[in-house]
């Protein structure tokens, strides 16, 4: 085991390292910091789409129209929707709100309804709630074979368009994120391959004078897992001042949209980015220590 | 403290370095290993300092068997001993005083104890009063003293010196020689390959000569050409 005052060793080692290659260092901590920065952006953009597909999600529901039925059969038909599992609301809609509902919504546009009026042409319906929008297919299903309902509606499309918009989110999301780790972890294994070759006099010394694997591997290490660390703290920092000016700006233009505030979940984004640069400096000196050092 | 058994090595581009070499050193002999260029005398250090194994036979330093040593074993093994080379191998931006103490940073020693010991080896080397300037500063000689310096500052009970006067001149070269006796009257074995005839037939020390690989002379106050 290395003794823990010879760290300070090491960490000199790494600093001298890439102070000595600034360039290689630069190169290596920009592309670390473009990389986590398009994965954050991303993420960002993701997080708030989801935000929007719950959004949406909460509102959706199902629409039972009926049949002509006695107010004895409507309340037996209430009882049994209320029995299906996952229904948490069921509210009963007369027609002439169903009709007036049509008037609010086509607002100044409504005179072709007129005339209309007398023989409402709608039905009364039953508008029920689930407790998770997952369950509205099953619901809806259950609901189309009670007797007194004539045909149900419900948000399939949007429901379908939400999942596939989510499936395609996160295809795109791991293909990003693979190929840009990729990059990172190249740059930093290059890095590192050139402070190898740089000190490969140094460490013939350290063989032959009996360093172990671990200390010379050691200050490489840390010069990776600086690299990666940097990386990522550009990259957060970018991110987050990025965000917080942008949701400011964007929640006084749309002020009802379900924007995903600022805190604390850029602290979770920092958190995120800074552990994956570690990780990735770490597994890029580890790739180049692997086939350079190991004998 | 050092045995060879039926000792074989050949390089994978089948080149056979060292063919059945039988060899014994007791603690605090001094061995001169002598034979022409391509005979295997560097690649006998390099199986006692296990950057090669041999292909087959025994290696024993004090009766561990050398060639069995897992990876993580062979720094411990190297810390028992020192070594020279013909071309000092300094780093060249570190100075006479962090060339020296590198060996025992390496090895995890107390700064303090790491001041007071690098200070007497150069003291002990000669020199004392050049531990501030970098190689490039001094003459081969002395930078060999700083090399000789770094390769006894942990103490090894073996030495191995790999043609250590190589590059330098007569009188320099005796210097050295005077300095490796010195080490080796405090109990430090010491095995040095040679090509400098005059040394080994006036110091008449023991002598093994190796001739294609093959061990033909050992002799206990050799010469150059026996
Ligand atoms: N890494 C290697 N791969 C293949 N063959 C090698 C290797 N190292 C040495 N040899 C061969 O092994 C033989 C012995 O080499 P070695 O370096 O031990 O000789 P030496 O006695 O030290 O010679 P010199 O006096 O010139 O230093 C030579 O024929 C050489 O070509
Ligand atoms: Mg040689």
């Amino acid at each position: 085991m290395v003794k823990p005052r010879t760290f300070g060793y090491f960490f000199e080692s790494a600093g001298k390292s890439l102070v000595r290659n600034s360039w290689m260092t630069l190169a290596s901590i920009s592309t670390v910091a473009v990389s986590l920065l398009v994965l954050g952006i991303f993420l960002l953009v993701a997080v708030n789409i989801n935000a929007v597909a719950a959004n949406v999600e909460g509102q959706l529901q199902v629409t039972a129209h009926l049949a002509t039925l006695s107010a004895a059969e409507r309340g037996r038909l209430e009882t049994e929707i209320k029995a299906i599992p996952g229904v948490t609301e069921v509210r009963f809609v007369p027609q002439s709100e169903a009709w007036q509902r049509l008037l609010e919504w086509y607002g100044d546009n409504q005179d072709f309804l007129a005339g209309w009026e007398e023989e409402n042409p709608l039905r009364d319906s039953f508008e029920i709630r689930a407790d998770v929008s997952h369950r509205v297919p099953e619901i809806a299903a259950a609901v189309t074979v009670l007797a007194g309902v004539e045909e149900v509606l419900w948000g399939r499309e949007i429901v379908e368009q939400l999942l596939a918009i989510t499936r395609m989110m996160r295809l795109v999301g791991i293909g990003l994120m693979v190929a840009l780790a990729l990059a990172a972890l190249f740059i930093i294994a290059n890095t590192i391959r050139m402070a190898i070759f740089a000190r490969r006099r140094e460490i013939g010394i350290m063989r032959y004078i009996g360093a172990t694997n671990w200390f010379i591997r050691w200050p490489f290490v840390i010069e990776g897992l600086v690299l990666g660390l940097l990386g990522g703290m550009m990259a957060a920092s970018v991110l987050a001042w990025g965000y917080y000016l942008a949701v400011r700006a964007l929640v006084q233009a749309i002020p009802f949209w379900p924007w995903v505030q600022p805190w604390p979940f850029l602290q979770q984004l920092a958190l995120l980015l800074l552990s994956i640069g570690v990780v990735i400096g770490i597994l890029g000196s580890g790739l180049s220590l692997r086939r350079y050092l190991d004998a | 403290m050092l045995e060879l058994s039926n000792v074989t090595k050949a390089y994978p581009n089948g080149s056979v370095a060292l063919n059945q070499v039988n060899m014994l050193v007791e603690r605090g002999e001094f061995v001169f290993v002598v034979g022409a260029s391509g005979a295997g005398k560097t690649t006998l250090t390099k199986l006692l300092l296990r950057e090669e194994k041999p292909t087959s036979g025994k290696i024993a330093i004090n009766g561990k068997n050398i060639a069995k040593l897992r990876p993580h074993e062979v720094p411990y093994l190297r810390r028992s001993m020192g070594v020279v080379f013909q071309d000092f191998r300094l780093m060249p931006t570190w100075t006479v005083e962090e060339n020296v103490a590198f060996a025992m940073v390496v090895v995890e020693t107390a700064p303090r104890l790491i001041r007071r010991r690098v200070a007497e080896v150069l003291e002990l080397v000669g020199l004392a009063n050049k531990h501030a300037q970098l190689p490039s500063q001094l003459s081969g000689g002395e930078q060999q003293r700083v090399a000789l310096a770094r390769a006894i500052v942990n103490k090894p009970m073996l030495l191995l010196a790999d043609e250590p006067t190589g590059n330098l001149d007569p009188e320099t070269s005796w210097g050295i020689v005077k300095l490796l006796l010195d080490i080796n009257s405090t109990g430090t074995t010491m095995l040095m390959v040679t090509h400098a005839k005059q040394i080994v037939d006036t110091l008449r020390k023991r002598v093994v000569e190796l001739e294609s690989g093959c061990l033909t002379r050992d002799e206990k106050c050799g010469i150059y050409h026996g």
